[in-house]
């Protein structure tokens, strides 16, 4: 039996657009935005792929839940060399309770040794789901992982905290979820990108899944915030310390 | 907006990148007044994601020329500015094919002939001046010793400075709406801070100079054509020396230089991103182009690279840089007046080149305004030369031929290109 990884990812607005309110304050205007691979989650993607070149029989899957435009950024995840996507339909984006949901079904089915995720996904930034997810599975779970030493039962974890680097052991089946300095995700090659075009998108519903949706999140409103600011050059050096002895609040 | 525009001025620069700003650094130097109008921010556009490379060897004795005298201007530039801008790093071009070998030959020849330093390098010695290149399947390869690359950050930074010693006033975050006119004369500029008057424009807006020609209704043949290249990080086992040479392989049509101990790769590929800037806003900027992790451009120029550095590949940490190049029918600027309009001077469509022609087109820009002409020979560069032209007027028909030039940029052969030999690379929108 192979070695499955499950690499769970959201399509989230390209971290550098310039983000704008609906006028009814409920949502993201999404019309002049681009979108990518949550990169946390591109950061997972691309453990999973070295963890598959590391070991002879790994299977890299992704999975994205969401509305068939989701499949631009699964089909970017199988040009970097993920083996294989799923795509659950969903019209609206799921609150983290509810993805776990999902992904623990999905869990049950391909009974993944190793669910590899991004730690959090920069348009909520919830940091939820991973942990909800292990908690439903009853698995172990290792998050902000910096480091993964993997091995044929299980792998040592290196995360960050605010105390210093911790270190865990984990055993497989785990949850690890990815913090920024785990790795540095690769650009795909020309051969990556021309097999995904060949390479399958699974498409399931929540209904195959045996899911239905209970929110447990409302969102009541958004609201843009207004950058404090400013900047001033000054032309010598002792305006610069005129500057900072005003600005003691900068310290 | 620091301060209120100035309500006259005998010349309005539109664009705060290389050439504007050295344009306007010359005009003022001999006296002129001199406001720059910048839509975003100085030296933020295609200048602020230029490699820099200076060849200065090109087809033709005006336009190598114009890249030596560059070197001079910059070394003074240095010199008040008290900034390294010129890193002589010398340059390499190599040839792994016997037709690519017979243009090293006819570069060195032609070299030679107008006492320009360049020499055969034997591929022994190629491979100890570049340990980390993979040199065993070369025929040829020819060293240009004085080459290098100009520093686009530093070489603003003494524009600005010295600018500013002869009172350039610059106006950034204020783009231009109109231009003011009486019959075909220039008198002024229209802003949204108020109208300076004025008698001579310079249109230095790079890859929206189309649309600043558009205010008045006239084509301009330049199109915003995107490019790409990577930055390696620096890595312990592929030490990059900031002196090592830089390359160019036309095979596999990517050039090379070191910065901050890695290497930067840069391809003209064959399929440009075409850019409508009119699509775009006023505070449009040019480093918010991201690449996708798929992006086809990417893919092509990691493929190129590992071909000549094997070390490189798609894992390899590195940064991306995306942004646009204003290129021309011919491969060359347009620089000047044309019969349309008196006082509108035209300064733009580099081709990837600004840079490091910037130094010498601000000293001819400032004589053409100041003086009428030039002792340098501008017979390749006028600004009128497709002005009437039947099959450039409509932007499709433009755009076609730019990109067709760009597409042709390293690639063909048969014909030479603007990378070495100063002719168009295809057979031309005239033919």
């Amino acid at each position: 039996m192979s070695f499955l990884v499950l690499v769970p990812t959201k399509r989230v607005p390209d971290t550098d657009g310039v983000i704008r309110v609906t006028p009814d304050g409920l949502d993201v205007d999404t019309s002049h935005l681009s979108f990518v691979i949550n990169p946390f989650d591109a950061i997972a993607v691309e453990e999973a792929l070295r963890l598959r070149e590391r070991r002879e029989d790994v299977e890299v899957v992704v999975v994205g839940i969401g509305d068939e435009a989701y499949e631009d950024e699964l089909r970017t995840a199988l040009a970097m060399g993920a083996d294989r996507a799923i795509r659950v339909d969903a019209a609206e984006p799921l609150d983290p309770w509810n993805v776990a949901c999902v992904l623990s079904e999905l869990a049950r089915r391909l009974e993944p040794r190793l669910i590899l995720m991004g730690k959090q996904a920069v348009d909520d930034d919830s940091a939820q789901t991973g942990q909800f997810l292990a908690a439903k599975l009853g698995w172990p779970q290792a998050t902000f992982a910096s480091r993964i030493d993997d091995s044929e039962n299980g792998a040592e974890v290196a995360r960050e905290t605010d105390h210093g680097i911790e270190t865990l052991s984990v055993t497989w089946p785990a949850v690890i979820t990815a913090d920024l300095r785990l790795n540095e995700p690769r650009y795909a090659s020309l051969p990556g990108i021309l097999a995904a075009r060949g390479k399958p998108i699974q498409e399931m519903s929540l209904q195959e899944l045996g899911i239905e949706i209970q929110p447990r999140v409302e969102l009541v409103g958004l609201q843009q915030v207004a950058s404090q600011r400013t900047v001033r050059q000054v032309e010598t050096v002792t305006e610069l310390l005129e500057c900072l002895r005003e600005n003691t609040e900068l310290f | 907006m620091t301060n209120a525009l100035p309500q006259t001025s005998d010349v309005v620069v539109v664009g705060g990148g290389v050439a504007g700003l050295s344009t306007a650094m010359q005009l003022a130097s001999r006296g002129a007044s001199v406001t720059v109008l910048e839509r975003e921010r100085l030296g933020n556009g295609s200048t602020g994601r230029a490699a820099g490379l200076l060849g200065q060897l090109r087809g033709s004795p005006a336009a190598t020329r114009m890249l030596m005298d560059g070197v001079q201007i910059v070394a003074e530039l240095e010199e008040r500015a008290n900034v390294e801008i010129f890193v002589q790093t010398g340059s390499l071009r190599v040839a792994q094919t016997e037709e690519r070998a017979g243009e090293i030959r006819d570069l060195v020849e032609m070299g030679r002939g107008i006492g320009f330093d360049i020499d055969h390098l034997p591929i022994d010695e190629v491979s100890s001046l570049l340990p980390y290149m993979r040199t065993d399947d070369l025929v040829d390869a020819c060293y240009c010793p004085t080459d290098g690359h100009l520093q686009p950050a530093e070489l603003v930074a003494a524009y600005l400075k010295l600018g500013r010693e002869h009172g350039v006033v610059y106006h950034p975050g204020c783009p231009v709406r109109g231009l003011d006119l009486t019959e075909n004369r220039v008198r002024g500029v229209i802003t949204d801070h108020g109208t300076i008057s004025t008698g001579v424009v310079i249109n230095a807006a790079g890859p929206w100079s189309y649309l600043v020609a558009g205010l008045v209704d006239t084509p301009l043949q330049t199109a915003a054509l995107g490019h790409v290249y990577l930055t390696t990080r620096p890595d312990d086992s592929h030490p990059v020396d900031r002196l090592s040479p830089a390359i160019r392989d036309r095979h596999l049509r990517i050039y090379s230089r070191p910065e901050s101990g890695g290497l930067i790769v840069g391809m003209y590929g064959p399929d440009a991103v075409q850019h409508d800037m009119a699509a775009l806003p006023d505070d449009f900027d040019m480093s918010s182009l991201t690449v996708r992790a798929d992006d086809l451009h990417v893919a092509l120029l990691i493929d190129a690279t590992k071909r000549r550095f094997p070390w490189i590949d798609e894992r390899t940490p590195m940064t991306i840089t995306r942004g646009i190049m204003t290129f021309s029918p011919d491969g060359k600027p347009f620089c000047g007046q044309r019969p349309d309009f008196d006082g509108l001077f035209h300064c733009s469509g580099f081709c990837g080149h600004g840079i490091v022609q910037s130094p010498a087109i601000g000293v001819i820009m400032a004589d053409l305004v100041l003086d009428g002409s030039t002792g340098y020979d501008i017979e390749a560069i006028q600004a009128d030369r497709f002005f009437d032209h039947p099959g450039l007027q409509d932007r499709s028909d433009i755009e076609a031929a730019c990109y067709q030039m760009q597409a042709g940029y390293y690639g063909r052969i048969e014909d030479g290109d603007g990378g070495v030999v100063d002719e168009p690379a295809g057979d031309g929108p005239t033919s």
